[in-house]
C-alpha cells in the first residue's frame, strides 16, 4: 500500500514539473504562435540561477533566507524573457515559421554555451534545501518532504494560471489576442504588451520548473534540450496551444513513465513517445488541441 | 577446469588484492616515466612546433568527462614545452575540437584536423560512441592516435582489429562491470538478491553484462530482483528508487556517474535506500571527485572506471601521482580525474617514444618509428603502470576501486586508503587470440573459461 502512495507521488511530482515547462511553452504558443525551442534552456536558466543563488552566492545564508532565495531562477528566466522578447523574437514575428525555429533554436545553444561559460561543466546543486526538509514516513518507507512541496507549487502554479487567465481581465485579452491578433489590435489591444507579457509570464513558469526541481536534483549541462524534449510530448499529447491539455499531457506522461519505469523498465524511453505517437494518430491535434 | 572450486581459490587465481599492495604488475619490464633530464637530442630536430588535435567534450553533459581530459593534455603539454619542447626544440600545441558535435562531424572534424591543420598527433575521445568510427578513420589519414577514454571493448575487438595507428590509454570497459563484481564477491560474498539501476546505453549494458557473469560465476547462488533503466543525463530517480525499495534487495548495483549519480545519491539519502542495502558503483567517485558531498555515506563500494583516483597511489609510495596531483590542483584548482590522468599520461608516452626512437636514428623520428616504441612499452604514469600491449594497442594496467571513506584532509569522500582493491587487467579481460564474441570477446570467454565457486 505504502509503495502504492509513493508511486502516485512519483507521478504527481514529475507531472508537476513537466506542466511548468510545457504550461509555459503551450502558453507562448498559444499567444503568440512561436514554437519557442529555447524554452528548454529557460528552465535550465532557472535551475542553475537557483542552484548558484543557493549553492554558492548565499551559500551560508540562514535556511529561511534559502527557502525565500527559491523563486529567483524563475525571476530571472522572467527577466531574460522579457529582454528577448522585444529584442530577438519581435523582428521575426512578420516572417515565415522557419525562421522563428532558426532563431530560438539559435537561442536554445547560445543559452547552453553561456550557462557553460559562467558555471563551467560540473553539476551544481542547491540540496541544502532538499536535505533541510527531511522525509516522511509513509507505512515502513521515508519519502522525501521537498518531493511533496515540489507537487504543492506544481499545483498551485496550475490553479494560479487558471485564475489569471479565466478570472481577469488581462486574461480576457490575452485570449481574445490568442483568438484573434488583428482584430484584438483593432479593439485597442496594445498586442506587443500583451506578446512580452504572455513570453515572460510562459518563461517565468519555465524557470518556476526549473528552481524548484533542482534542489533535489542538480543542475546540469544538456537539462534543457531534454526537458524541451519531453515538453514537447506533453504538449503532443494535450495539443499545443492548450493549458488543460498541458496539465492532462503532463498528469498522462507522470503516470505513464511511473508505471513505465516500475513494470516495463527495458522500454522507459520509448514508452512515452509510443503515447505520443497513439495520440498523433488518433487525435493530430492533440487531446484538447483546436485543429489547424 | 576439474573439481568444485572455492571462490577463495578464484579471487587468488585472479590476483586480487584488498590491501595496497602495490606495483608487483611491473617486474621484469623495463619502465619508462616521467623525466625532464634527457639526453640531448640526435641530430637534426626542426623547431616547428608539434600539433595534437585533442577532441573532447567541450559543451553538454560529457564536458564534466572532457574539461578534466583536455586539461590532462594541457598540464603535460605545458610541462614539456617549458623543457624547450619536445626533444627540446619541438613546442606542444594543442588544438581542442568538440565531440559533442556527433559521430558524423567527429569524424569529418578529424580529417579536417589531419588535412588542413596538418596536426601531427589525434588525441582524446570520451564517448564510446565515438572510438568506433574515428578509429577506422584515423587508420585510413594514417594519423597517430591515442584514444584516452571511448572504452568500448568494441573498438579492439571488432572496429580496428589490427590497429597500426591507433592505441588507447584507459582500461576497458568490460573491466568496470568485472571488477565491480569481483570487489563484491570478496567483500559481500553473501548477498542473495541484487538490484540494478544502470543508464540506458552502451556503457550501462555494458556494466549490467559483466557484472552478472562475473557474478553467476564467483556468487552462483545470487538473483537478480530489480532492474531500471533510467535514461542517461537525467536526474530524476525517484521511480527507479521507488522500484529498487519495493523489490527489497541485499545489493544495489549502479553505473549511473557524473551530474547523474550525484542527483541519484542525494535522492536516495532522503529515501533512505543507503541504510537499507549495500550499494556497489562503477563510477561514484570517478568522474568529478570533488562534486561528491560528505553527506555520502561511507563503504559503498565507489567505482573509479577501474582506472584512476587521485588518492591511490598514495604520494608516499608513489611520488609520480603526488607531484601530478599537485601541479593539477595549482593549475586548474581542482582534483584530476581519471580522464586527466589518461591524457597527462599518454602525452608522456608520447614523449618518451620520441625520444627513445630518436636515440635509436637520430632526428625527428617518422610515425612508425614512434609507433614502434610506443608498442610494448611499460610506462610509469601517476596512476601506476601501464603497459601498452603490442597486438592490440590497448593499455593495460590494474583495475581498481575501493570504499568511499570521509577523511579530514579533504572536502569530499575519497577511497578508503586501506582497503583498495586492485586486479591485473589481464586477468578479467580476454586473451589475445580468443575468438570475437558477444556481447564482447571478454564475456564469452568468462563465460566458458572461468569455474563457477562450488562455496566459500
Amino acid at each position: 500500500m505504502d509503495t502504492f502512495v509513493i508511486h502516485v507521488f512519483n507521478a504527481l511530482l514529475y507531472a508537476s514539473v513537466l506542466f511548468l515547462i510545457a504550461g509555459g511553452l503551450s502558453l507562448i504558443y498559444g499567444v503568440m504562435r512561436i514554437v519557442n525551442l529555447a524554452h528548454g534552456n529557460l528552465y535550465a536558466f532557472g535551475a542553475y540561477v537557483t542552484a548558484w543563488a543557493v549553492g554558492q552566492w548565499l551559500a551560508g545564508a540562514p535556511t529561511v533566507v534559502l527557502y525565500l532565495l527559491l523563486p529567483i531562477g524563475a525571476v530571472a528566466a522572467a527577466i531574460l524573457g522579457a529582454v528577448l522578447e522585444p529584442t530577438l523574437l519581435r523582428p521575426f514575428y512578420r516572417r515565415a515559421e522557419e525562421y522563428q525555429l532558426l532563431v530560438t533554436f539559435g537561442l536554445l545553444m547560445i543559452l547552453e554555451d553561456l550557462m557553460r561559460f559562467f558555471w563551467g561543466p560540473y553539476p551544481l546543486t542547491a540540496t541544502t534545501l532538499f536535505e533541510k526538509m527531511g522525509s516522511v514516513k509513509i507505512g515502513d518507507s521515508i519519502y522525501p518532504r521537498y518531493n511533496l512541496l515540489v507537487v504543492l507549487v506544481g499545483g498551485l502554479a496550475a490553479a494560479a494560471l487558471w485564475g489569471f487567465i479565466y478570472r481577469t481581465r488581462f486574461g480576457v485579452v490575452l485570449r481574445a489576442t490568442s483568438q484573434d491578433m488583428r482584430r484584438a489590435a483593432a479593439m485597442g489591444v496594445n498586442v506587443n504588451r500583451v506578446y512580452i507579457e504572455a513570453f515572460t509570464i510562459g518563461c517565468f513558469m519555465a524557470g518556476l520548473g526549473g528552481a524548484i526541481v533542482v534542489p533535489g536534483q542538480s543542475a546540469v549541462l544538456g537539462m534543457g534540450v531534454d526537458a524541451l524534449v519531453l515538453a514537447f510530448v506533453v504538449v503532443v499529447i494535450g495539443g499545443l496551444g492548450s493549458l488543460q491539455g498541458a496539465l492532462v499531457g503532463a498528469l498522462i506522461v507522470g503516470i505513464v513513465r511511473e508505471i513505465g519505469v516500475s513494470t516495463f523498465p527495458e522500454v522507459e524511453l520509448a514508452v512515452l513517445y509510443l503515447i505520443a505517437v497513439i495520440v498523433l494518430l488518433v487525435r493530430p491535434a492533440g487531446l484538447f488541441g483546436r485543429a489547424a | 577446469m576439474p573439481g568444485p572450486v572455492t571462490r577463495r581459490d578464484l579471487l587468488a587465481k585472479l590476483g586480487v588484492t584488498a590491501a595496497a599492495t602495490f606495483g608487483a604488475s611491473a617486474a621484469g619490464f623495463g619502465v619508462a616515466g616521467i623525466a625532464h633530464a634527457q639526453d640531448k637530442a640526435k641530430g637534426n630536430i626542426p623547431d616547428k612546433p608539434f600539433r595534437i588535435g585533442h577532441m573532447t567534450f567541450f559543451t553538454g553533459p560529457g564536458a564534466v568527462l572532457g574539461e578534466p581530459m583536455y586539461k590532462g593534455n594541457l598540464l603535460a603539454a605545458d610541462e614539456i614545452n617549458s623543457h624547450g619542447g619536445l626533444l627540446g626544440k619541438r613546442k606542444i600545441e594543442v588544438l581542442k575540437a568538440d565531440e559533442a558535435a556527433g559521430t558524423d562531424a567527429n569524424v569529418k572534424e578529424m580529417r579536417r584536423l589531419k588535412l588542413s591543420e596538418k596536426i601531427d598527433m589525434f588525441m582524446g575521445i570520451t564517448s564510446s560512441g565515438n572510438t568506433p568510427a574515428l578509429g577506422p578513420a584515423a587508420e585510413e589519414l594514417k594519423l597517430l592516435t591515442i584514444f584516452i577514454d571511448g572504452c568500448t571493448d568494441f573498438l579492439f575487438d571488432k572496429a580496428v582489429p589490427n590497429p597500426r595507428y591507433v592505441f588507447r590509454v584507459t582500461n576497458i570497459q568490460s573491466a568496470d562491470g568485472s571488477t565491480c563484481a569481483v570487489a563484491v564477491a570478496q567483500t559481500w560474498p553473501d548477498v542473495k538478491k541484487v538490484a540494478h539501476i544502470h543508464p540506458d546505453y552502451a556503457y550501462g549494458r555494458n556494466c549490467y553484462d559483466h557484472f552478472s557473469i562475473v557474478t553467476k560465476k564467483l556468487i552462483p547462488g545470487a538473483q537478480n530482483v530489480s532492474e531500471a533503466w533510467p535514461k542517461l543525463f537525467s536526474t530524476d530517480f525517484t521511480p527507479h528508487i521507488t522500484k529498487t525499495l519495493a523489490a527489497k534487495p541485499d545489493l544495489l548495483v549502479t553505473s549511473v556517474w557524473g551530474g547523474d549519480y550525484v542527483a541519484f545519491y542525494k535522492q536516495a539519502l532522503q529515501h533512505g535506500l543507503f541504510d537499507k542495502m549495500k550499494v556497489a558503483t562503477t563510477l561514484a567517485l570517478g568522474v568529478a571527485p570533488h562534486a561528491i558531498g560528505k553527506d555520502h555515506p561511507e563503504n559503498v563500494l565507489a567505482g573509479v572506471h577501474a582506472n584512476y583516483h587521485f588518492s591511490y597511489p598514495p604520494g608516499n609510495r608513489w611520488p609520480l601521482n603526488k607531484s601530478f596531483v599537485e601541479k593539477y590542483k595549482a593549475k586548474f584548482n581542482e582534483y584530476p580525474n581519471f580522464q586527466a590522468e589518461g591524457a597527462y599520461t599518454a602525452t608522456y608516452i608520447l614523449k618518451t617514444a620520441v625520444e627513445k626512437a630518436n636515440k635509436l636514428s637520430g632526428g625527428w623520428p617518422d610515425d612508425d618509428a614512434i609507433i614502434s616504441q610506443i608498442e610494448g612499452m611499460m610506462f610509469a604514469g601517476p596512476g601506476g603502470y601501464v603497459y601498452i600491449r603490442p597486438d592490440n594497442h590497448q593499455g593495460y594496467k590494474d583495475a581498481i576501486t575501493g570504499f568511499s571513506k570521509n577523511t579530514p584532509e579533504y572536502p569530499f569522500p575519497i577511497l578508503d586508503p586501506a582497503r583498495i582493491i586492485t586486479i591485473p587487467i589481464r586477468n578479467i579481460t580476454a586473451p589475445p587470440g580468443w575468438p570475437k564474441g558477444e556481447p564482447t570477446s571478454t564475456y564469452t570467454w568468462i563465460d566458458q573459461t572461468w569455474p563457477t565457486v562450488k562455496h566459500a
